[in-house]
């Protein structure tokens, strides 16, 4: 049962990433990546990761993607993008388009899927968990203290050149209003 | 679950190589940006199923999970960064096509 769910989702993941590549939209890729991302989290319960299973979805698919769907919203590049691409011969067919509507078709399948199948392994083989929370926060405050302090040192750095980023934008803001029309 | 973590490994490797093509072949900054957090997700994947591999019934490898966090970490660094790019790009240019950066060329 779990091998068969193995597969399944891996043939998901696959389509969804290639529904990442091939979707003429970002909204539509943003989608497909959210799919691939579930089976992956499911993937990741399967071989008995249960911690990084909900790391994955609260931090990749809660965060990161949302922080991806906030800019393409607040660029307005629903349809731009697809303009913009047109001169793409590659990607303007009607089989690239059906490709990517069966991407995010089989990507709702797989979250669909992904939240039956959930519960299962840890109602199966209970205490089974390859990384176990206590041993994971000892492994990261004792051997790996190091690494974590840098990680939080990355994280400032991090806060810092966003904050730099967007504030440089504001000293000259009047120029994209006056030639804003070039799109 | 009886996966041999090779299986994992070759999923791992077709998440990468799809991450490579978009990463190649599309000129939307956007979507660059996602093939490469499904790179690091290959990537995340690969350290999971080497820590699976060298786990015993009696002690479990926690290298690849600690590992794996920090690559989550990295990525949500990486996608902040980017994205702030992105926006200065889309207020310099109107645009947010790798093609439309070309001041740069010799």
């Amino acid at each position: 049962m779990a091998e068969i769910l193995f597969y399944v989702l891996s043939a998901l993941a696959l389509l969804t990433g290639f529904g990442v590549v091939l979707a003429k939209s970002p909204m539509m890729s943003i989608l497909s990546l959210l799919g691939s991302f579930f089976c992956l989290a499911v993937i990741y319960l399967l071989a008995g990761f249960q911690f990084l299973a909900a790391a994955q979805i609260l931090v990749y698919a809660g965060a990161i993607l949302v922080l991806f769907l906030f800019v393409i919203m607040l660029l307005n590049l629903g349809d731009m993008g697809v303009v913009a691409e047109r001169s793409n011969s590659f990607l303007d067919s009607t089989a690239a388009r059906l490709g990517a509507a069966l991407a995010v078709g089989l990507g709702v399948i797989g979250l669909v899927a992904a939240s039956k199948a959930a519960f299962q392994p840890a109602q199966a083989e209970p205490g089974k968990a390859l990384d176990g929370l206590e041993a994971i926060a000892l492994q990261l405050f004792g051997r790996y203290s190091l690494a974590f302090e840098a990680a939080s040192i990355l994280l400032l750095a991090t806060m810092v050149a966003v904050i730099a980023l967007a504030k440089r934008q504001r000293k000259s803001g009047q120029n994209p209003t006056q030639n804003g029309g070039r799109a | 679950m009886n996966v041999p973590s090779e299986h994992l490994l070759y999923l791992a490797a077709g998440l990468f190589a799809i991450g490579v093509l978009g990463f190649l072949i599309r000129r939307n900054v956007i979507v660059v940006l996602m093939c490469i957090e499904l790179m690091l997700n290959a990537a995340n994947l690969t350290f999971l199923a080497a820590s699976r591999q060298h786990s015993t019934a009696q002690a479990a490898n926690l290298d690849g999970p600690v590992f794996a966090i920090f690559v989550i970490l990295v990525a949500a660094c990486e996608a902040a960064v980017g994205l702030a790019l992105i926006i200065a790009l889309f207020r310099l240019k109107q645009s947010v096509e790798a093609d439309s950066l070309s001041e740069m060329k010799g």
